[in-house]
């Protein structure tokens, strides 16, 4: 749309596809980080006078952030930006005719006749009051039907939050001119497609960013841009995803290959290779992964979060394990994102088993993600005795009841977290490893709808 | 005066909507199926009907005519509640340049939204010669959803006459009716293609409802259940193969947010504030909102005992998961509950016990045992299959009728694993703890073994008592719940441990009163 569009048919937000192609002198280019934040490039081709004058910017999104508007144009001094939110509704109307004439149509009950005559706005306090001729009178207090007509529009009242830059163009003429700007409301992440077949322990990926629009607003063909990163944002918090459980860590080995991938500074981009139209309130997604037969390993892990006793036998999780090495692995960095897992059923219909989240993990990693819990496999952790040592000073035995239900052997990792500090396991039926000074892993094998135990001692000290 | 303006906007025949060129609609047909997972924490044992925190898996098969050349394939009739980003879309030829799922409806208000600055026909009626007048108007402003318009006599502001009046719209947006699932493809051929479309949804639920129905003697139990499902969604599923799923897994559900409906819109005029005091004028244009609190309760046959029998669902394992299949295809429908026969098993046997939870080294005034019933999940038992967690509603079939005894929950229970079911408490057997005042076990008399650090103290002797008014002699189980570095010392009964705690089991005899006494010691901390 163009600056010197009347209003009222520039400030119409196209619903998808209502729009015509765009004039070949629009062009849109919209770069989107993961953080909902998007920079929008603006190119159109703006008419300018010679001397001050107003340009108005339509179908720029509806939550742009003001603060970060640059026009760059050829020729011309920018003298002031203003974002108006004065909106054209019928009270501002009537506000704005105070002290003007507006023409007043009555219609008589009986016989529907129309009369009609000019009337001055005197105040529009609580409610309309009007000077009709030498009467002074107030709009429909009777309840009898009045239509009420208005010759003009007031200036300065929109049907939409408007863009508007003052500029100052030593000479007039047709120019390029490119608007750029920030705006929330644009943002993506990535999604994952992965098919798990038992029978030969292989994943079958599917990558695909998701984009949302929320800004208000149409962009007709962009070319579009995706890059891994959030700017602005020095937590990592890519995403309000709240754990429910204590968190663990997905990626075991952060990788160090390097990808082919095109890359700004430090992050990966993901051009979309066509323009696109994104539509407001759509989701769109674009594949930019899909490999086959990646070898992972189903295994099961139980997290005991401090030297405590469950009442009862709780699930193990369900996780499974693969590299995105480019040798035996899925060989691309993965942008941040959810996994979601699929298993074939018995009738060979795909089956969702579960989801992970995985931040932006470099290429060579380990990932081992948890899709839920095992129903068949749980796990009792006892405190069989704690006895004070000493002021500070405790011994803890316990005894962990590993069970399986499934009619195959398993193997279990069993983590026991919280031994801060000066711990020492002093006695255990097998071998432990310390994965971390915090926490202690026992590789149990369970046999097939079989039994396991392990006992451990442990001294701490808090 | 007239609270609400009715039929405020007209259309023009059945509004056709209109698709761009090289659109293929693809309607809902071909087969179905539903798979639906639970709530990962629903608190609540109910499920309410807008408040689902489960979700379903949904594939569908459609056939789509493709043109040769780049295309949108428009899927239409898909859940509201789709999570877009899990869609799959499978069979198509050629290129996926991108799938789309437009959340953008078609509501009185996005079509003002959209009608903004183009021509419209401004209707108005004579109210007393029924008389239509058409002009020709323009939308100039639904900014702060109110509506504007511009005729060639000059602005006016809608409905602020008095007069009854409503736009009708001559364009139409490019808007669907439902929720809509587009794809765009670039295919060599025009072709005719199989394609399964599919995507998980949210507004879906289930739970499983059993029924314990206890014999006279209380040695046995019949166990059935019923698995209780649930699609708030405003789409149904006709004859789908309808599976359940099972197990906790991990998955993001976030409220469920079907589709957008826009702002509404608010024909509010100018101030009208009058010498007399009648009310001003409001009329809210919006589109029908449907506000429903419809809570599940379990239909009271459906808890009650089962006379006929009745098709089971068939498990299977799917990797780590139970996946149950109705055996035949079933229709579930929009705003729906559906109950579908999970098992049956009768003779289970059991064992009864009264049982309480003791804090030790606490006074407790005499407080009603719970009744217990503990069986385990096995073939010996007349069970061992898996029960996913729900509600236990247990019966007691006496002469003719049959009494409730209690509600409690069931948590996910592996094959092999034991099952305690609390049947309500007894009234007749009371359990009294009181904090004797005296050091009768200064010295250990009854554990060996036990080694006392020197800075342990010995806590005060506690007495259990437990009143048994029945007729019979009962199997009492008392519980000890010890704070940590307290040890139990001494006590005049065996000493057993399950789960890690300290247990008491002691029979009582008919009418009888049974105490126990046992003393703790716990470490002293140096000040």
């Amino acid at each position: 749309m163009k600056a010197k569009t009347p209003l009222w048919i520039g400030s119409a937000v196209s619903a998808l596809g209502a729009l015509p192609a765009v004039a070949a002198d629009h062009d849109i280019a919209v770069t989107i980080y993961s953080n909902d934040t998007a920079l929008i490039q603006d190119h159109r081709s703006i008419d300018v006078t010679g001397g001050r004058q107003r340009l108005e910017f339509q179908n720029v999104s509806a939550r742009i952030r003001p603060e970060t508007v640059a026009l760059a144009a050829d020729g011309i001094t920018i003298v002031e930006q203003n974002f108006d939110f004065d909106l054209l509704t019928p009270a501002k109307m009537m506000e704005k005719a105070v002290g003007q004439e507006v023409t007043l149509v009555r219609t008589v009950p009986g016989n529907g006749a129309e009369t009609r005559e000019k009337a001055l706005v005197l105040a529009t306090n609580e409610g309309v009051v009007l000077k009709i001729g030498e009467r002074i009178e107030i709009l429909r207090d009777d309840g009898m039907p009045v239509r009420v007509i208005f010759d003009k529009l007031p200036e300065n009242l929109r049907a939409r939050p408007t863009l508007s830059v003052t500029v100052n163009s030593p000479k007039g003429g047709s120019r390029p001119a490119t608007l750029t700007y920030l705006t929330p409301g644009l943002g993506w992440k990535a999604d994952y497609v992965a098919l798990y077949n038992e029978a030969d322990s292989k994943l079958d990926v599917q990558g695909w960013v998701t984009l949302t629009n929320s800004t208000g607003t149409t962009y007709d063909d962009a070319k579009t841009m995706l890059v891994a990163a959030s700017p602005g944002e020095h937590a990592a918090a890519t995403n309000t995803w709240a754990p429910r459980r204590p968190q663990r860590s997905e990626v075991v080995q952060p990788g160090t290959e390097s990808g082919s991938r095109e890359r700004v500074g430090d992050f990966y981009l993901y051009p979309i290779a066509e323009r696109t139209t994104i539509a407001n309130l759509q989701t769109k997604q674009v594949s930019f992964l899909d490999v086959h037969g990646v070898p992972a390993e189903h295994a099961y892990e139980f997290r005991n979060p401090w030297l405590g006793t469950a009442e009862k036998p709780q699930n193990a999780q369900s996780v499974y394990r693969f590299t995105t090495s480019a040798k035996a692995g899925l060989g691309d960095q993965l942008p941040a994102g959810t996994l979601r897992f699929y298993m074939h059923d018995k009738r060979g219909e795909p089956q969702f088993i579960g989801e992970s989240q995985i931040d932006h993990t470099p290429m060579g990693s380990l990932l081992s993600l948890s899709t839920g819990d095992a129903f068949d496999v749980k796990v009792q952790p006892t405190v069989v005795k704690r006895t004070a040592l000493g002021d500070f000073n405790w011994r803890t035995e316990m005894r962990y009841s590993l069970t399986n239900a499934l009619p195959k052997p398993i193997t279990v990792a069993l983590l026991q977290d919280g031994l801060w500090g000066d711990s020492t396991i002093t006695a255990e039926s097998q071998k432990s490893k310390r994965r971390n000074a915090d926490s202690a892993e026992w590789t149990v094998q369970i046999p097939a709808n079989g039994k396991a135990e392990v006992t451990a001692t442990i001294t701490t000290r808090f | 005066m007239r609270p609400v303006l009715r039929p405020w906007l007209v259309m023009l025949g059945s509004l056709p909507l209109a698709a761009a060129a090289r659109d293929v609609i693809v309607p809902r047909a071909g087969d179905l199926s539903v798979t639906v997972y639970r709530a990962p924490d629903r608190s609540s044992p109910q499920m309410t009907l807008d408040q689902l925190g489960g979700f379903a898996l949904v594939t569908e098969t459609r056939t789509v005519e493709i043109p040769e050349g780049e295309s949108r394939i428009r899927f239409e009739g898909v859940a509201d509640g789709i999570e877009a980003e899990s869609a799959l879309i499978t069979g198509l030829p050629g290129v996926v340049i991108e799938k789309n799922r437009d959340a953008e409806v078609l509501t009185p208000e996005r079509l003002i939204e959209a009608t903004l600055g183009k021509s419209i026909m401004l209707v108005r009626t004579n109210p007393n010669t029924g008389k239509v007048k058409r002009l020709f108007a323009k939308i100039r402003s639904d900014g702060g959803k109110h509506v504007l318009f511009e005729t060639p006599e000059g602005i006016e502001a809608l409905s602020c006459s008095g007069l009854p009046e409503t736009i009708s719209i001559i364009t139409h947006p490019d808007l669907s009716s439902t929720p809509t699932l587009s794809a765009r493809v670039k295919s060599p051929i025009a072709t005719t293609a199989k394609v399964t479309l599919s995507y998980l949804a949210r507004g879906f639920d289930w739970t499983a409802n059993y029924t314990a129905t206890v014999a006279a003697d209380q040695k046995s139990m019949d166990l059935g259940a019923w698995v209780t499902l649930a699609n708030s969604n405003g789409t149904g599923f006709p004859s789908a193969q309808t599976q359940i799923v099972a197990g906790r897994i991990n998955h993001q559900t976030d409220e469920v947010q079907p589709f957008d409906m826009g702002p509404p819109v608010v024909a509010q005029c100018w101030p009208t504030g009058t010498t007399s005091d009648v009310a001003p004028q409001q009329i809210m244009v919006t589109a029908q909102r449907r506000f429903e609190t419809l809570e599940v309760a379990t239909p009271v046959a459906a808890a009650m005992p089962l006379a006929a029998r009745a098709m089971l669902v068939q498990l299977e394992q799917l990797g780590d998961l139970k996946l149950y299949r109705v055996p035949e295809r079933t229709t579930l429908n929009s705003r729906q509950i559906k109950q579908v026969r999970l098992l049956d098993r009768q003779n289970i046997p059991v064992q009864l016990f009264y049982g309480a939870d003791l804090p030790a080294n606490s006074a407790v005034a005499p407080e009603a045992a719970n009744r217990t019933l503990r069986t385990r999940n096995d073939t010996a038992h007349h069970l061992g299959v898996p029960l996913p967690s729900g509600e236990v509603a247990s019966f007691m079939k006496v002469k003719d009728t049959t009494v409730l005894l209690d509600e409690v929950h069931l948590r996910d229970t592996r094959v092999d694993e034991d099952i305690e079911l609390d049947v309500g408490t007894s009234p007749d057997v009371q359990v009294k703890a009181v904090r004797e005042k005296t050091n009768a076990y200064t010295r250990p008399p009854f554990l060996r073994g036990i080694v006392r650090y020197p800075t342990a103290l010995l806590d005060e002797v506690n007495r259990v008592e437990i009143h048994n008014a029945t007729p019979t002699e009962i199997k009492v189980e008392l519980r000890l719940q010890l704070p940590d570095g307290t040890q139990l010392v001494a006590a005049d009964a065996t000493i057993e441990t399950r789960d890690g705690r300290p247990v008491f089991s002691l029979p009582v005899p008919a009418n009888r009163t049974a105490t126990v006494r046992y003393q703790t010691e716990h470490v002293a901390r140096r000040k």
